[in-house]
């Protein structure tokens, strides 16, 4: 019996570290709460979420789960959470689990509320805040019933320290040959980076339509965030050009982002993309255009060629 | 009288008014300064539905009223920045495809009005001749029968999309003796033998629109492809006249709108001496003028429109309608700039432009001295 | 094959005009995203992969000029669930079930998301309620064995993604799956010909009630104004000692 069951997502190799984010959400909503885990071959992983103070790490391992079907994860997270009674099922925003969870939640006959930023205890029950309008604005929003999902924004909640006492490791048990067979697993196409995780890194340099190609935004926005030691992120524009991969891009319907140093070049701000990077601590914005609303946005504000100025800029770093 | 509009025309202006401020405001500065016919725009304007507008639906139009079509070609004129693009969508309009819904036979107008409407031919006409203008009815271009074919000999200027015409209706004289009764209208396909478009011509405004001088060297064109009757053609050309002459400034009537929005907003925002530049009389009442030259234009204009749509004589309204608007837009773009200081001297701030694209309101379709002539003959003087 | 086009009417997010506002311009749009489904569901059709194109929205009557704008763009017939409540994605997705069992589509394809709420659920909900396979945040579809089947890119936090589901499914749509047509007057004027069905729960046979309620929504706190900084030499020394990030 848990409060929350809080789905954590992987790469098939590691845990994704943001997912482990609600983990801080559930620890705010009180009462024990357990880590779910779907996939093959999970010993590993399931074995290094231990120390997260959850009640157990339950493990629903099958080779019919191998990839991440929405059908069929759906059905055993649904399952899991009536098993446990979880009154509250969780996970950290992400394409998983934005794919998976709210048919989780449909299977539950629950509402589910995106993208949580905070809770508040308004007379005994809690309200959720969270980004509405590209994060133009924020809604507080509260929900009725026996069961809510949730997902929560990583930027918004701390990463949760492993310094509890281990805990037990489960298995779930369930009918493999009665899930859902709709759904097949082609392919997928991922790029191995040196770089670091774009929603983890402490510094990322996002490039914009005016980076004219693609080697020219590697040249540049790679080329200073290798410097800075950073990751490299994306406007909408750069990406629909064919500039940068779709998993750059930083924005309402993309990344959110929230690093220590976000470097924007040849970004005028959009909404749409200041939306995935508002909680920046310092946002630096280098545009040839003294009028792009990026600027009303930035700690520090370039206003220039980026074609003198990041060759310049790598050099200084270099040197530093 | 009822000022207001239906749910549908409604809904019909503010498609056309999202359609063009969306697609259709891109390299207006650069198309400008080259000269450079934006056929892409073009392209989208036909798929759009503006080039058939007023065409019967049956010949592939839409079939709008004037009132409606004039409205339409406003609200086109408010949403896009491009005048030498609506330039020539309004020379095709008028000079090309009007003539061919009022005088071409079935064949012809089965053949050539389906392109015309959607955009994949371009039309023109040709008639000022460099030794008639305002004259036009002493055109010396010369059409002789031979056989099934006409040959047209002579030169015309400021042929109106003629670098990139597909069809141009080509006035020419079957009887120099007979004065305007000898004058015929020809329907001419570009690349016809003997026909050559010549020197693009460069002017002060509309510069996106392209203009070219046209010679006719026994240029060849069948007799299937006179429009109207042979002696006909001035007949023709007066009667479009009257439509150009009416619909040619209803984007005028939007430019000028969007000038006086664009006009009061930099009033407000911009500030010298402690206040915005609005809060000073001599600014303030230059926008006061604009605004009721913008709603006395667009009465007028909507007048005719009406009238035209009722089937009443609008040959006097056309006349007055064209003389108005060229003088309220021209005197529109003059303070526009004036409210601008020196940003509005400069190309970047697409207020010059504007001035540039309007004056040539007061010598095309009619100068403003010959409408004046045609409006005076009409009070009986 | 009869597709399903489920849309929704938001507040217009993007700037619309060249010079201001003052002449007329609709506030309201078809959510872009959604926009993007109906347009794929064209394109589906002139590919000859369909027969038939539905559109479902849920709304009080002004989102009929929203519907028109689909119907513009080529739509078939709409249906309008005439209903003012402000719903949460949970209770649009149980109207939607309804409408699916009257209609019976072989595809229901909608945004992912609406860019109002952003709350990207009722795709994902909806397969849920009806036990379909769904294809989410998908950047191309490919119908094959005779359209039992789709083969769908999804566009992923690593990449991209490529399943197939079987027919019937959901499919919600990205960004990049289409660029859509803009409704020309042509299309406008077919469209006023075309059969707009309006029905309540009632007709429907569903009761919802939103289980989400909005306490109140406000501003986030804006930045603090930031400052120029004139050359790379004084962005870097600003990082190091005032930002102290470097």
């Amino acid at each position: 019996m848990v409060e929350s069951l809080i789905l954590i997502e992987h790469d098939r190799q590691r845990v994704k570290r943001s997912s482990l984010h609600a983990i801080t959400l559930a620890r705010q909503l009180g009462g024990e709460y357990a880590l779910l885990l779907l996939g093959h071959g999970l010993d590993g992983i399931a074995a290094s979420l231990v120390s997260y103070g959850a009640s157990a790490v339950v493990v629903a391992d099958d080779p019919a789960l191998a990839e991440p079907l929405a059908d069929r994860y759906a059905a055993i997270i649904a399952e899991a959470a009536q098993k446990d009674c979880a009154k509250t099922v969780l996970g950290t925003s992400s394409t998983f689990s934005k794919d998976v969870l709210p048919r989780a939640a449909a299977l539950l006959d629950a509402p589910m509320v995106t993208d949580v930023v905070a809770i508040e205890d308004i007379d005994g029950s809690i309200s959720y805040r969270r980004p509405i309008n590209a994060g133009s604005m924020f809604a507080t929003v509260k929900v009725q019933g026996d069961r809510r999902v949730l997902t929560v924004r990583a930027t918004a909640f701390e990463p949760p320290a492993a310094d509890a006492a281990p805990c037990p490791i489960k298995r779930f048990e369930f009918d493999a040959a009665s899930l859902p067979n709709g759904m097949q697993f082609v392919s997928r196409e991922e790029r191995k980076s040196d770089r670091p995780d774009l929603t983890e890194a402490r510094v990322v340099v996002s490039g914009g339509r005016p980076l004219k190609d693609k080697e020219t935004f590697e040249l540049l926005v790679g080329g200073l965030a290798d410097a800075l030691g950073g990751a490299i992120g994306a406007t909408r524009a750069a990406v629909d050009a064919g500039m940068a991969p779709n998993d750059y891009q930083i924005g309402q319907t993309g990344k959110v982002v929230a690093p220590e140093l976000y470097i924007a070049l040849g970004i005028s701000g959009a909404i749409q993309h200041l939306a995935g990077i508002k909680d920046s601590r310092i946002i630096v914005a280098i545009n040839k255009d003294p009028d792009a609303p990026i600027f009303q946005m930035a700690t520090y504000a370039l206003v220039g060629d980026l074609y003198q100025i990041v060759p310049q800029l790598i050099e200084s770093i270099g040197r530093a | 009288m009822d000022f207001a509009w239906s749910d549908q025309q409604r809904e019909l202006l503010d498609a056309v008014g999202r359609f063009a401020s969306h697609q259709l405001n891109y390299n207006v500065i650069e198309n400008d300064r080259d000269g450079v016919f934006n056929h892409d725009a073009w392209k989208k304007c036909g798929s759009f539905g503006i080039q058939g507008l007023p065409v019967p639906t049956e010949y592939g139009g839409l079939g709008m009223d004037p009132l409606t079509t004039v409205a339409a070609l406003e609200r086109l004129g408010y949403a896009c920045k491009d005048n030498g693009l609506l330039f020539s969508i309004n020379a095709h309009l008028w000079t090309a495809v009007t003539p061919l819904v009022y005088n071409g036979s079935e064949a012809q107008k089965k053949k050539y009005l389906p392109g015309l409407c959607n955009g994949t031919l371009i039309g023109g006409n040709a008639m000022s001749e460099p030794n008639s203008g305002s004259d036009a009815f002493s055109l010396a271009t010369t059409a002789s029968k031979k056989g099934s074919r006409y040959i047209i000999n002579g030169s015309k200027i400021f042929v109106t999309n003629g670098p990139v015409a597909d069809l141009l209706v080509v006035f020419a004289t079957v009887d120099k003796t007979r004065g305007p009764d000898g004058i015929s209208a020809f329907l001419v396909e570009k690349d016809s033998p003997g026909m050559n478009v010549a020197r693009k011509l460069e002017k002060m405004g509309v510069r996106t629109s392209p203009m070219a001088e046209v010679f006719f060297e026994n240029c060849e064109v069948p007799e299937e492809n006179l429009l109207g009757k042979e002696g006909g053609g001035a007949f023709l050309f007066t009667r479009s006249m009257t439509w150009e002459r009416g619909c040619i400034l209803a984007s005028a009537v939007g430019t000028m709108q969007r000038l006086l929005e664009t006009c009061i907003r930099y009033a407000n925002e911009r500030k010298q001496a402690g206040q915005s530049i609005g809060k000073y009389q001599l600014v303030a009442s230059k926008i006061v003028d604009m605004k009721v030259r913008v709603e006395s234009s667009r009465h007028m204009l909507y007048h005719y429109g009406w009238l035209s749509g009722h089937r009443k004589a609008v040959y006097l309204e056309a006349a007055m309608t064209k003389l108005h608007i060229a003088d309220c837009w021209v005197k529109c773009c003059e303070d526009a700039i004036q409210i601008h200081g020196g940003y509005g001297y400069m190309t970047e701030y697409e207020v010059e432009r504007e001035l540039r694209d309007a004056i040539g309101s007061k010598l095309y379709s009619g100068t403003s001295e010959i409408q004046r002539n045609i409006i005076a003959s009409m009070l009986g003087l | 094959m009869k597709i399903l086009v489920s849309f929704k009417s938001v507040r217009d997010p993007s700037d619309v005009t060249v010079a201001g506002a003052a002449i007329s311009t609709p506030k309201s749009v078809i959510n872009p995203f959604d926009e993007i489904a109906i347009e794929e569901a064209l394109r589906i059709r002139e590919r000859g992969q369909a027969m038939e194109i539905v559109g479902v929205t849920i709304g009080a009557p002004p989102v009929d000029e929203q519907i028109r704008t689909a119907l513009a763009m080529g739509v078939d017939r709409a249906i309008r669930i005439d209903d003012s409540r402000v719903l949460d994605p949970y209770a649009v997705a149980r109207i939607l079930g309804a409408v699916v069992k009257k209609e019976a589509p072989r595809v229901v394809i909608m945004g992912k998301q609406a860019v109002d709420d952003d709350s990207n659920q009722v795709g994902q909900m909806l397969a849920g309620l009806l036990g379909w396979p769904q294809a989410t945040f998908v950047s191309k579809i490919e119908f094959l064995d005779d359209k039992t089947r789709a083969r769908c890119t999804r566009e992923t936090d690593a990449g991209l993604e490529v399943v197939e589901v079987n027919l019937p499914s959901i499919i919600t749509t990205d960004l990049r799956l289409n660029e859509p047509r803009y409704v020309s007057l042509p299309g406008l004027i077919k469209a006023r010909h075309k059969p707009i069905e309006v029905l309540t729960c009632d007709q429907l046979g569903v009761i919802v009630r939103p289980l989400t309620t909005v306490l109140s929504v406000e501003r986030p706190p804006k930045r603090a104004v930031g400052t120029r900084v004139e050359s790379v030499e004084e962005l870097i020394t600003k990082l190091k000692q005032e930002a102290k990030v470097l």
